[in-house]
């Protein structure tokens, strides 16, 4: 990034988020449920964010989220247990190895080109597979739940009795996935995916590898979801099948598509807005009938999609540029 | 051994033949309209509740309970079509992804507000028993709504054929624009093309619940399994679509007997990912 660029407008923007961010845990740090709110939309926003990259940018409506984040809970869950290898290299080990089943599933879809739906479909079901296989394996817990130990110390097993530590782990997750989002944004990767979501064969023609592409997109998108899902199952504190959830794989794909897809900071916007609105809800409507709080939420997920078909992130593009031009400073053209 | 199997081959061409009926209604949509509908297996839900209501209510068999709710979903179809779905033609397929995910949502939850989470289910059916032929055993509930299903796809066929409607379909599926200039109104085709594949979902559903529960969750697994059925059979042929339901149903059957019952879905969502690597277009595909 050239210094010119580094202070303009927007990073103003971005550090003003992160001192926000940064407080938000001061503020909040006797309230417990307000903690576990916050940390819960930062993990979807990283969960997103990932997602933008192989969904938003390459354009491959991937709903095997759940797969990548089951493998990397349980590997990291699992070598705690058996071997008290501890979640800081756990989490690694589980991102290759959620890289590694991306690449046996990605090398032959993409060369298969197979596309939009059947992608979807087949990376949904991918997650039923694997949840399944999970739940005959009794080697690592089977059906029932596998609960994670602390053991030597808090820090070196994960397990903390708040989530401000969690919050934290997660924010810094978050700034890794959001620079990387901009840096393949502005790489040859990033236009080469961007054109191909344009025109395929057109971009094949120019000398561009789509499958190749295709696949680091991927294979970055699941490293990062295997080393949150590793994350994941030491705030939860347990293994289960259930965490290869494909409601999970379409709720971050949702976020991607609702924050607007292929902008950076979409997933984030919506990963605050939706998360945060169906938390507010549970906990509102929770007590009277079991379910309400979900009519609301697709109620209100169905009408962003029918009057927003890009998302929300140009809702909020708008406004900015709005209240730019009434404190008079001159309108200048869309960087995004 | 082979008697094992056998029984399964048995009970899961009857069940995916059903399988077939249920898939069909979301080929005619996806096929026609090429529409993504997420929520197929939840109209098959709601057929169920509607059964379930309607057989409770006035003490009908499960198997009746279509004469009742046929009109409804179709009626149902036919709204969701001109307040929803019309409205995602012209946007990105992600934004039928994310409509149709939010009413998959909303009729799930609407679902567990309305019955609870506990599962549902009607009377015994008079059509219950068994026939022993050979030391096999046939569930007299299952043929009869695998018979039953052959005879609805047969007239989905001879509808889509031989009727202006079916063919006006037809049209509109292989080429919209041509088939607008000869006068098909395509907001209309549209939406008998939608109340039609949701009005599939209610016979489905009636048979069922002559043998089975339904519960707010259930519905994804019909889905999933009509999508699988489809990739198999490929667009464009109905008895394509009954030997891939059937082959469904075989894997489903297969896999508990020999596996595990908690392997059930492996067996069809394996050969659901194969299809797609190695022939993605389908066994029978016609475009």
């Amino acid at each position: 990034m050239d210094p010119k660029r580094f202070l303009n407008e927007r990073s103003w923007i971005w550090l003003a988020l992160l001192l926000v961010a940064v407080l938000v845990p001061v503020v909040f740090r006797s309230n417990q449920y307000a903690m576990v709110l916050v940390t819960t939309v930062l993990l979807y926003a990283v969960l997103a964010a990932a997602w933008n990259i192989i969904g938003g940018m390459a354009g491959q409506l991937d709903l095997a989220l759940g797969a990548y984040l089951g493998l990397g809970a349980f590997t990291t869950g699992t070598l705690l247990i058996k071997w008290n290898i501890t979640p800081w290299v756990g989490m690694l080990v589980g991102g290759v190895l959620a890289t590694g089943f991306a690449f046996l599933i990605g090398f032959p879809l993409f060369g298969f080109k197979i596309k939009e739906v059947w992608y979807a479909l087949s990376s949904s079901a991918m997650v039923e597979v694997m949840r399944v296989l999970f739940l005959m394996w009794d080697g690592v817990g089977g059906p029932t739940e596998v609960y994670m130990p602390t053991v030597i110390s808090p820090l070196y097993s994960l397990r903390f009795n708040t989530y401000i530590p969690y919050y934290f782990i997660i924010l810094v997750m978050l700034i890794g996935v959001i620079i990387l989002n901009y840096r393949i944004r502005n790489s040859k990767l990033g236009y080469s995916l961007l054109a191909l979501g344009e025109d395929e064969d057109a971009v094949e023609v120019l000398g561009v590898d789509s499958r190749a592409s295709k696949l680091r997109a991927l294979l970055i998108y699941a490293f990062i979801v295997g080393v949150v899902g590793g994350l994941y199952a030491c705030i939860y504190g347990f293994l289960h099948p259930s965490f290869f959830s494909t409601a999970m794989s379409t709720e971050i794909a949702i976020l991607g598509i609702v924050g607007g897809m292929g902008i950076t900071y979409g997933p984030l916007l919506a990963a605050i807005v939706l998360v945060s609105l169906k938390e507010y809800l549970r906990s509102e409507l929770g007590g009277g009938l079991e379910g309400l709080y979900l009519v609301v939420y697709a109620l209100f997920l169905i009408v962003v999609a029918l009057y927003q078909p890009r998302g929300i992130a140009p809702l909020v593009e708008r406004a900015y540029q709005k209240i730019k031009s009434l404190f008079g400073v001159r309108a200048d053209v869309k960087s995004q | 051994m082979v008697e094992t199997a056998t029984q399964s081959i048995i009970t899961g061409v009857m069940m995916g033949v059903i399988y077939a009926l249920i898939a069909l209604g979301l080929s005619i949509v996806f096929g026609v309209m090429n529409v993504v509908n997420f929520a197929h297996g939840e109209f098959v839900m709601l057929a169920m509740y509607l059964s379930y209501i309607v057989g409770s209510a006035l003490a009908w068999d499960a198997v009746l309970t279509p004469f009742i709710t046929v009109p409804l979903l179709f009626l149902f179809g036919l709204i969701t079509y001109y307040m929803l779905i019309d409205r995602t033609l012209r946007q990105m397929y992600v934004v039928q992804l994310a409509v149709t995910v939010g009413l998959q949502i909303l009729m799930r939850s609407v679902a567990l507000i309305v019955f609870k989470a506990q599962p549902r289910a009607l009377q015994y059916s008079f059509v219950q028993g068994s026939i022993e032929i050979g030391g096999f055993t046939i569930l007299t509930s299952r043929l009869m709504a695998a018979v039953v299903s052959l005879i609805c796809i047969a007239a989905i066929a001879y509808f889509l054929n031989k009727t202006w409607s079916g063919a006006a379909m037809r049209a509109a599926s292989d080429d919209l624009d041509a088939a607008s200039l000869m006068g098909v109104n395509y907001h209309r085709t549209y939406g008998l093309t939608f109340a039609i594949g949701s009005a599939i979902t209610a016979i489905a559903g009636g048979l069922l619940m002559s043998f089975q529960q339904t519960d707010p969750v259930g519905g994804v697994r019909y889905g999933l399994l009509s999508w699988c059925v489809l990739a198999l059979a490929g667009l464009g042929s109905l008895p394509g679509l009954i030997v891939a339901g059937i082959i469904v149903g075989i894997a489903e059957t297969l896999a508990i007997s020999f596996i595990d019952p908690r392997a059930r879905l492996l067996a069809p969502y394996l050969i659901f990912i194969l299809v797609l690597w190695l022939k993605p277009r389908g066994l029978f595909g016609r475009k």
